[in-house]
């Protein structure tokens, strides 16, 4: 009697379970779930996306990749892309943080400012960095003759187009990491710096000793979501520089892109893929272990 | 009386780092205004004005560059595309993210920290590598280069999800509990005692996810190939590059600009307080 009212009530319950989960989890197998795993199948595979049939060709994929000199030269720019993007976005979003956590007058329209290209589309900003890059007549250049300094071939040269696409992608983000800093700083306890001027502490003290350690979860967090985001910039360099010039903006996702969306090789494409999706596993598992050990709550 | 505003450092000290802080903040923020003010001043400049760099203002408004955008461009177009398919998707985000987030929160069942555990993990990977095997599902579908293609990718938000768990997870569970003894169903539980109390969530998901999915531009145009069903930031690309035009009608293509810009500064001016409580607060991130 009392094992049967145990069952039902364990099991009457699957149902709503089950109603509440599946809106969710249905689209999430099968736009999410399902697609990864068959993109690390396919890469294993010689499909070129309009034949029906393909042939198993082994790590074959990973293989050319790695004989590849472009796989690396995206790879590489990869890293130069992140780590270009990474530190101003980090450093400049903490300064500005730092300046603006204490209210004063017009402390609110720059927030708004600074905040604003975040939530304007990438592409119609991209485009009018482009007319500001322009090589004769635009307004970098035009700003960089006036400070005396001689004008730059921005986008239309190889030396200075990775440059041009991390300067908008810093534009777009500081604003984001700004804000995360300034909740962070709030939340920093008020007891913490009374204690530390009763200590005596300067103000180079304070914040070494008080403010960076306190603040260590979000730019553990920062430092993820940013390194997350330039592994998978696209909409800017479409827009910019579609990879070039001569492949100079060229990283693993535009890669990707082009070798699925343009090429049809749809083995190397998703090779490459699941070469991202263990580079941002590793990212998120060193977050994890380094939250755990150094990231001082 | 030592709090943090003390500050009994020598006067000059103070003016400088005063000064210092004028100057960053200054160039920071013309820094980041100067593409919009540049975008605007430029749309309304003619087609001899805009090349000349000299002339910040135009000398001679051009309001005519505006309303051909307007009335004469496929741009209203895209705008209207963006806005009704991401209001689609978003409802549907926060209706099947709601449902979810409740089911972890307020539902004991077996498989539910597995259930969590599986949303966690996607959280972190990178979209662009479900592109082609969702390219391939939306073809056998035939739903390539329509909206419901457009709509049915993407009815789940992992961040929606993990935001809303967030604010549910501050009700007391005896809320929902007494509600249910008073024989509410888990569906009046959900939308009638614990959306109002994490209202701020909502709105903070449907904002957010509203415009990144306005904003959105590979994954929509891998997909639509015509321009009846472009989204806007893929019109306004095909508009920028259309019949190799490339870089000849610059007043023309920021004016297409502004006109999908300002319209989204302007929602932002009335509801920053949600995105910014949204990213910093409320998403309780923990490292």
């Amino acid at each position: 009697m009392r094992a049967k009212r145990k069952y039902r009530k364990r099991y009457d319950k699957l149902p709503i379970v089950l109603l509440f989960v599946l809106p969710a989890l249905i689209p999430l197998i099968v736009f999410w779930i399902y697609p990864i795993l068959r993109s690390i199948w396919l890469s294993f595979t010689n499909w070129d996306f309009i034949s029906p049939t393909y042939k198993i060709i082994g790590l074959k994929n990973y293989q050319s990749l790695f004989k590849n000199p472009r796989f690396f030269e995206a790879l590489w720019h990869t890293v130069v892309f992140t780590a270009g993007t990474l530190f101003p976005t980090i450093i400049l979003g903490l300064i500005l943080a730092l300046l603006l956590v204490k209210p004063f007058r017009g402390n609110g329209i720059l927030k708004f400012i600074l905040f604003s290209p975040w939530i304007t589309p990438t592409v119609a900003i991209s485009i009018v960095w482009s007319w500001i890059y322009k090589t004769d007549g635009g307004i970098a250049n035009t700003i960089l003759t006036a400070l005396g300094m001689s004008p730059l071939k921005w986008i239309a040269s190889s030396d200075t187009a990775m440059l041009s696409v991390i300067i908008v992608t810093v534009w777009k983000s500081l604003g984001y990491a700004m804000i995360f800093y300034l909740s962070a700083l709030e939340r920093v306890p008020g007891e913490l710096y009374e204690a530390g001027a009763l200590d005596g502490a300067s103000r180079w003290h304070q914040f070494f000793d008080i403010t960076l350690p306190s603040i260590s979860p979000t730019t553990f967090f920062l430092t993820i979501i940013t390194m997350v985001n330039s592994l998978q910039a696209y909409d800017q360099i479409q827009v910019l520089t579609q990879g070039g010039p001569a492949g100079s903006t060229r990283t693993l996702l535009y890669m990707y892109y082009q070798l699925g969306f343009q090429e049809f090789n749809m083995g190397q494409a998703t090779a490459v893929a699941v070469i991202m999706i263990i580079l941002t596993a590793g990212l998120s598992l060193i977050q994890f272990k380094a939250s755990e050990k150094w990231v001082h709550y | 009386m030592n709090t943090r505003y003390s500050d009994n450092r020598p006067l000059p000290l103070r003016i400088l780092e005063l000064l210092g802080k004028i100057l960053i903040l200054g160039t920071a923020g013309i820094f980041t205004a100067f593409p919009f003010i540049w975008m605007i001043v430029s749309s309304l400049k003619t087609k001899a004005d805009i090349l000349n760099t000299s002339v910040f203002f135009p000398p001679d408004p051009q309001w005519s560059n505006i309303t051909s955008i307007l009335f004469d461009s496929p741009i209203p177009k895209y705008i209207f595309n963006s806005a009704w398919v991401s209001l689609v998707i978003v409802a549907l985000q926060i209706i099947s993210g709601a449902m979810l987030a409740y089911a972890l929160v307020f539902l004991k069942f077996r498989g539910n920290k597995l259930l969590f555990g599986i949303v966690m993990g996607t959280y972190m990977l990178p979209v662009a590598a479900t592109y082609i095997p969702s390219y391939i599902i939306l073809a056998d579908w035939h739903m390539l280069d329509s909206f419901k293609g457009l709509i049915i990718s993407s009815t789940v938000s992992i961040f929606g999800i993990f935001l809303l768990r967030q604010g549910f997870m501050q009700i007391p569970k005896g809320l929902v509990e007494a509600a249910r003894m008073d024989g509410a169903s888990h569906w009046r539980a959900l939308w009638e005692i614990v959306c109002p109390m994490t209202k701020s969530s909502f709105i903070t998901f449907g904002l957010m996810n509203f415009i990144s999915t306005y904003n959105n531009y590979m994954w929509p145009s891998l997909i639509t190939k015509t321009s009846n069903y472009f989204l806007v930031s893929q019109g306004l690309r095909a508009f920028f590059i259309r019949d190799g035009a490339y870089g000849t009608e610059w007043a023309l293509v920021m004016a297409a600009s502004a006109v999908v810009v300002v319209p989204l500064l302007i929602l932002f001016a009335f509801t920053q307080k949600w995105f910014i409580n949204g990213i910093g607060g409320e998403t309780g991130i923990k490292g």
